[in-house]
């Protein structure tokens, strides 16, 4: 066992209830959600702090079996994108139901069909009311010469987003118990739902989240005297065709080299850097 | 007035502290917050906190893009307006605001690029997964916050240290290249999507990822909206689904009835 792991120092045995997890692993996770930013980047966003979050957790649920602890690492670092202050609500939920013996694939729809609305909500919330209010506040203060105001800016956005992520754990830990608990024999057919949700909400962000325009415009037919020039707007033509065509078309592309030619991510990364800087160059992309 | 190399150092650390702050969710990445820190360092609280606050409710008006796009960086105006401010006499807080602007949207692209770089994490965090070196696991998962601790401190302390040198060095990075990765950071999360779907696309969803596309791209709908379009269909499946395992009690008792009736009448 790589001394990396470190798994001796954590108590394995289950507790009274019959869970592996207790209100303190909840509670780590919860304030681990600050790291879920950790390994931003524009492939899988937040996928790789996901798994970091959930980290002491898993380690907890699955010790010795280092196989398992890799695998659930690795499913957990797909791709996600979510409000890291509505975060703990889903790892709750996501714990809850691992400790009761749920399988990833069940998880994995409610995790997606879960993190748009709560980005939406979240992000709403803490950056377009929360934070411009108390920056308003306290930015006026500090033009007043208030020394202390950043400061109190700092204390006030904290205490409220951290009071946010602690409401919010408690009541996805709940859910959690309760959907496995209660509904165990529906489990299937919820888990399917909860996917046809995720499914619905990931092809939606394809067409918003994936960005690309072309820039190119030609004028149509002869100049002739006095008529004004006719231009032709090649994005206005795709979109004409169908709206964000070109973000669908590229993510199928992404999709069948990984499906059919297996390529990895960072062959992916690669072709999509280099594509990106020479249609951009070439003025085709802007 | 010239800044020592202690207060330079001091105002790189508290650079790193605060960009990574971004990552983290603590809100450390806004004017307000930057300038208050590099006035303390060096002194001068009143001209950093005027201009801090002159630029966090001018950078309220960029907002914030969902999803990865590029308003001006608030370290711009915060660190190196603010070191403007207060070194050079003749710098008023507004000018050093608008002075500070080519900086904020440099680091910003610098951000876009730290971004698009790291998109090697996941594969990189995966293969030490395979080999079952956790430790190393950790580190990519880091990376980022790590790249932006170390940027930020670069930013601090050059800006601090020499500003002419921090000038030069943003002039030289190609516009051709700026924008070309702004144009390839666009496209990546097509990347990340795909890999989910690969994984959970089956062929009893397809439906679904036509429904998410057409109330996004057609009907423009925000995030929400399309969860809850999804939801109409999904929900209705779910009903369907509970009730096949369920039957009703009638439909079982209705034939035996019926057959009864008949015998009776033919017996009749």
């Amino acid at each position: 066992m790589s001394k990396d792991a470190d798994l001796g120092s954590f108590n394995l045995e289950a507790n009274a209830d019959g869970h592996k997890l207790s209100t303190h692993d909840y509670n780590v996770t919860t304030l681990r959600s600050y790291f879920l930013q950790n390994g931003f980047n524009y492939s899988n966003y937040q996928g790789l702090g996901y798994g970091l979050v959930l980290y002491p957790a898993f380690k907890k649920l699955y010790g010795a079996d280092t196989d398992k602890l890799a695998k659930e690492l690795e499913l957990n670092s797909e791709f996600y994108n979510t409000n890291p202050n509505f975060l703990p609500f889903i790892t709750s939920l996501h714990l809850a139901m691992a400790d009761e013996g749920a399988d990833y694939d069940d998880i994995r729809g409610i995790k997606m069909a879960l993190m748009g609305p709560l980005a939406g909500i979240g992000d709403s919330l803490s950056q377009f009311c929360i934070a411009p209010l108390f920056s308003t506040i306290f930015a006026s203060l500090a033009m007043s010469g208030i020394a202390a105001a950043p400061l109190l800016f700092l204390v006030a956005m904290n205490g409220v987003l951290i009071s946010i992520k602690f409401a919010v754990a408690a009541q996805g830990r709940k859910l959690g118990t309760a959907i496995v608990d209660k509904l165990s024999s529906k489990l299937s057919i919820i888990s399917e739902t909860a996917s046809m949700i995720g499914v619905t909400v990931i092809t939606g962000l394809v067409a918003t989240y994936v960005k690309m325009n072309v820039g190119i415009t030609f004028s149509a037919g002869a100049a002739a005297e006095g008529v004004k020039q006719s231009t032709v707007n090649i994005q206005s033509m795709l979109d004409g065709i169908a709206p964000s065509l070109l973000p669908v078309l590229y993510t199928a592309l992404m999709y069948w080299l990984i499906k059919k030619k297996g390529w990895d991510t960072y062959k992916l990364v690669i072709l999509t850097v280099i594509l990106g800087i020479v249609l951009s160059v070439c003025g085709v992309l802007v | 007035m010239e800044i020592s190399l202690i207060q330079a150092l001091l105002i790189g650390i508290w650079t790193a502290f605060c960009y990574s702050g971004m990552l983290f969710g603590i809100y450390t990445n806004r004017a307000l917050v930057l300038s208050f820190g590099v006035g303390v360092i060096l002194g001068d609280v009143p001209t950093a906190l005027s201009c801090g606050a002159i630029a966090e409710l001018a950078f309220m008006g960029f907002g914030v893009g969902a999803g990865g796009t590029v308003p001006p960086n608030p370290i711009g105006p915060g660190i190196i307006g603010t070191l403007m401010a207060i070194t050079m006499s003749d710098v008023t807080p507004e000018t050093a605001l608008s002075l500070s602007i080519p900086f904020a949207v440099a680091i910003q692209f610098l951000q876009t690029f730290i971004y698009t770089l790291t998109s090697g994490n996941q594969e990189l965090a995966t293969n030490a997964l395979k080999e079952r070196k956790f430790g190393k696991w950790r580190l990519f998962s880091n990376f980022t916050v790590i790249l932006f601790a170390a940027v930020g401190f670069l930013l601090g302390f050059l800006g601090a240290s020499s500003m002419t040198l921090l000038s030069q060095l943003v002039a030289l990075v190609p516009q051709w290249l700026l924008k070309g990765l702004s144009v390839a950071g666009g496209m990546l999360p097509g990347i990340g999507f795909a890999m989910i779907l690969s994984v959970m696309l089956e062929k009893k969803y397809i439906p679904f990822a036509l429904l998410g596309y057409i109330a996004a791209a057609y009907l423009k709908m925000p995030v929400i909206g399309v969860a809850l379009v999804g939801c109409v269909f999904a929900i209705k499946h779910y009903n369907d689904a509970t009730e096949d395992r369920e039957p009703s009690n009638l439909a079982v008792e209705l034939p035996a009835d019926e057959s009864a009736e008949a015998g009776r009448e033919d017996w009749i």
